[in-house]
Formats: C-alpha cells, sequence, structure tokens
C-alpha cells in the first residue's frame, strides 16, 4: 500500500474528472473525515485516513482490501473504473442518462445502451462524455461514454447506440472472482 | 547636649550600608556579581514594581561595593585596586573541548591488536664512540652508513657498487613511505570528519556515471553487447514513493494542488475551433468516412493525382 505518484494521480484524476468534473473536489476535501487515494496490488483505493493507518498493520499480502476500490491501473499505465466506484460516481455525476424498464436487463448483462432503450438524457451532454446510467426509479445501474451529443441523438435511429457500456452492477455478479 | 536625635535623623536620610535581608545576599566579587536568593515581595511588587526594582538593585550594588572595600587594596599609580578573589559560580567553557586526534591507521591498528606504545628516546647508545647519539637530525645514527670515511664492499659487487648511495637511497626511500602514509592519513581523517565530497571520489562517480550511460548507448540499448568477464550488473534508480503516513493535510493540499493544475493546464489547451454552430455534421468523422480511415491529408494528394491524370490523358 501506498500513496500515488504524481503522475498516477493525473491519470486517476482525469478519468474521474470525466464522470464528475469539478465534483472531484469534494471526494478530496470531504467536510467529515479526511479521505485518501492508496494504491495496493495495482488498484486504487479511496479510503478514510483512519482506516488506512488501521491497514498499514496488516502485511502486504494479507490484505485484501480497505475502503472502496475506484479501479485499477493497468500494466500499460491506464486507469480503468471498476463498478465499485459507482456509489460516488452516481453522487456527483454531472451528465446522467435514465434508461426505460426494458432496457435494463440488456444493459445489466454488459451491453450498450441503444435508443430504443434511452429514457431521458442530460441537456447539452457532449460527445464522448461519462456518464452514470440510472433506471427510470433513480437507481443506478452503471456508467458508460456517450456515443453522440444529445442534439445528435435526435436525429438517430432506434438501435443505434447511444452510451457505450463500461460497468454495470451486473459485473458484481460475473466478475465476482477478479473484480476485489 | 544630647545630639542623638539629630545623629537619627542623619542616619535616617542615608540608608545604612549593611544590608540585611532573611537569605544573605550571594556576592561573587571576582565576577562582580550579585545573586539575590530571597522570595520576591508581593506586596511591594503589586504596589509599585519600579521602585521595587530599584530598591533591590540598590540593595544589591550596596553588597557589592561594600564587599569590594572589605578585599584588600594594592596602591598604584592609578589609584587603589581591589585584588579580586577566585570566582565561585562555576562557568561553563567559552569554547568546545578540542576534539581527539582521529587515530591514524598503525593507530587502529595497534588498538585492534592490544600493541601497547613503546615510548623512543631521540638518542640512541653508540657503542664505538660510548656516547649518546641522535637516533635522526643532527649527526644521526640513520646517516651514519652513509658516512663512514669507509665502508665495505660485497666480495662479488659490480663496478659500480656505491654502499653510500644504496644506503642513502633505503633512507630517501623510508622517509618518502613515512610521508605517504602520513598524507594517507590526513585523507582518511577528512574524509570521514566531513561530508564534503574528496575529488577522487567525485571522479570515481563521474567516471561510473559516464560508463553506465555508455552501456545503454548502443543500438540495442545495450541488451544484446558482449559481456565482459567481472562486469557488474547494471543498477536501476530506485524508485521512491511517499510515505504512507503523511499528514492528510499535506496529501489534501498535494491532490487540490494537482487539480488546479491539471485544470489550468487543460484551459491551456482549449483549440475548439469556433464552426458556425452547425453542429449536425461531424467534420472529423466524415472525413474519416470517406477517406477510409486515411485522413484528410492522404485524401487531398488522392484527389491532386487523379486530377493530373485525367489533364495528361486529354493531352
Amino acid at each position: 500500500m501506498r500513496p500515488l505518484t504524481e503522475d498516477e494521480s493525473k491519470t486517476l484524476f482525469t478519468k474521474l474528472a470525466n464522470y464528475v468534473g469539478k465534483n472531484l473536489v469534494h471526494l478530496i476535501d470531504r467536510p467529515d473525515e479526511p479521505y485518501c487515494f492508496r494504491l495496493h496490488k495495482d488498484r486504487v483505493f479511496y479510503v478514510s485516513e483512519s482506516s488506512m493507518r488501521l491497514a498499514t498493520s496488516v502485511a502486504r499480502p494479507n490484505l485484501v482490501s480497505m475502503g472502496i476500490c475506484f479501479g485499477k491501473f493497468s500494466k500499460s499505465g491506464k486507469f480503468k473504473l471498476h463498478i465499485t466506484a459507482l456509489d460516488y460516481l452516481a453522487q456527483y455525476a454531472k451528465f446522467k442518462v435514465w434508461i426505460k424498464p426494458n432496457g435494463e436487463m440488456p444493459f445489466l448483462y454488459g451491453n450498450h445502451v441503444v435508443k430504443a432503450h434511452l429514457g431521458r438524457i442530460t441537456e447539452d451532454t457532449p460527445e464522448h462524455q461519462g456518464v452514470v446510467v440510472y433506471s427510470m426509479n433513480d437507481t443506478p445501474l452503471g456508467f458508460g461514454v456517450t456515443a453522440r451529443s444529445t442534439t445528435e441523438t435526435r436525429k438517430l435511429d432506434p438501435t443505434a447506440i447511444i452510451v457505450f457500456h463500461q460497468a454495470d452492477v451486473g459485473e458484481y455478479l460475473r466478475d465476482e472472482d477478479t473484480l476485489f | 547636649m544630647d545630639v542623638s536625635s539629630i545623629l537619627a535623623s542623619h542616619a535616617e536620610k542615608y540608608k545604612s550600608i549593611t544590608v540585611e535581608k532573611a537569605n544573605p545576599l550571594e556576592v561573587d566579587a571576582a565576577y562582580l556579581t550579585v545573586t539575590d536568593p530571597n522570595p520576591i515581595d508581593v506586596d511591594s511588587y503589586d504596589n509599585d514594581l519600579e521602585e521595587h526594582l530599584q530598591s533591590l538593585a540598590r540593595d544589591g550594588t550596596q553588597a557589592l561595593i561594600s564587599s569590594l572595600f572589605q578585599l584588600p587594596i594594592n596602591r598604584s599609580d592609578d589609584g587603589p585596586l581591589a585584588q579580586l578573589p577566585a570566582p565561585i559560580a562555576p562557568l561553563p567553557r567559552a569554547k568546545h573541548l578540542p576534539k581527539p586526534k582521529p587515530p591514524t591507521k598503525w593507530e587502529q591498528f595497534a588498538a585492534a591488536k592490544g600493541i601497547q606504545h613503546k615510548k623512543r628516546d631521540k638518542k640512541e647508545w653508540d657503542e664505538e664512540r660510548q656516547e649518546w647519539v641522535n637516533r635522526w637530525g643532527r649527526d644521526g645514527k640513520n646517516r651514519q652508513l652513509e658516512e663512514q670515511w669507509i665502508t665495505e664492499v660485497p666480495l662479488h659487487a659490480d663496478i659500480d657498487h656505491d654502499p653510500r648511495k644504496i644506503a642513502r637511497d633505503e633512507r630517501k626511500a623510508r622517509v618518502a613511505k613515512n610521508q605517504k602514509q602520513q598524507q594517507g592519513n590526513i585523507a582518511r581523517a577528512q574524509s570521514s570528519s566531513s561530508a564534503q565530497p574528496q575529488p577522487r571520489e567525485e571522479r570515481k562517480k563521474d567516471i561510473d556515471r559516464t560508463l553506465s550511460s555508455a552501456r545503454v548507448s548502443t543500438a540495442s540499448m545495450g541488451r544484446f553487447d558482449k559481456k565482459l568477464e567481472g562486469e557488474k550488473k547494471m543498477r536501476g534508480v530506485k524508485r521512491k514513493f511517499d510515505s504512507n503516513e503523511q499528514g492528510g493535510d499535506s496529501e489534501r493540499k498535494n491532490s487540490l494542488a494537482l487539480l488546479s493544475k491539471m485544470d489550468s493546464d487543460s484551459r491551456k489547451m482549449r483549440t475548439r475551433p469556433s464552426s458556425g454552430g452547425d453542429e449536425t455534421v461531424n467534420v472529423r468523422k466524415a472525413v474519416k468516412f470517406v477517406s477510409k480511415g486515411k485522413g484528410a491529408v492522404a485524401m487531398g494528394k488522392e484527389a491532386a493525382s487523379k486530377k493530373k491524370f485525367k489533364s495528361g490523358k486529354r493531352k
């Protein structure tokens, strides 16, 4: 377990900022308790400082997890967000997509969101913007990246992809072995 | 006539030269110092601080001066001089204790082996002359062999065998060796005492750096080079990370600073072309589609070459 280097922090923040924008400050500067990002076995954990201090006493091979896993660094140094980060992304998301009940299951099986399933979308969403996907009753289901901007989506046919799938809560079951 | 009242009034005007306190004042005449061990009188201290301090100072000065007048006095041209006694209060040294000399290499060796130092006299007994002569220096015994008027020569010696020169060379070599060892001792003492880098060490580091950069400067970055015998593996730079338990505040500040830096960077980098608000056509994608992924430049070249070909045909 160690703090992130500057390069790693930069990669992480860029990725997170794609979803939460300026709200990223709220993750770092919390009023209740100081939180920090820690790297352990290539995984980035968002953990309160008190828990982190407790975790330091656990030997490296024995430490499985602490706080909330935000994702992991690939071998080539890219950062991949995990579905476990959804709680915080949903809380601070800038751009949101709601999908109809008939589109929930396809999305939860790892498919992209097509226009036919699109319920609502935040106005002025640009292209290639990270968005959080909600069901119509505001339950966060996952997140993805928009394929088109909001204005463009209006002219598309119903089978066109609107949001590229990145992670969904179905991964808790599908990737149970590798996720944590 | 009764003058006692006049005397009393006179005495009242001038304070007594004897100072009386609950605890007697401690006078150290050698340093002209008086220490008052009495507890502070709270009433007078609170009442009038200035007056309290003045009276304290007056008492102390009075005690000091009256003690000075009890000292033995010498008359001199400049007036009477009191002889100050030895000081009572121990004062700390103004300077550090001198550091012990760093041990020479021989001293270290002797200490490790438990060899006792034997003091060697400068004089040595000369059996022939029946007197004490210097071991070295003026008329030193170490030069006896090269200064005697007749010298033995071995049986089958060379023609140019010069026993005087040999003896002298030997002596000079001994002196040179001793000087070299002395220099070594000085250098060792300096390098151990001060953190200042030695020129030799500096040069060593420089060579190492040059060597390491030369080793990775081949076409294969040194991977397929022939290894020399005894060549050491190259050491990389060890990664260094921040400590895990730095103050949470500093870490937060660092993160926020990084965020604001990234923000300002992205603002500087932003070069959005101001298209006329017509965002229905994604130009980048359209070009990519038409040119089959080759890009605008390739498309332009292709168009130009086609035109040329056509015009050539027409001619």
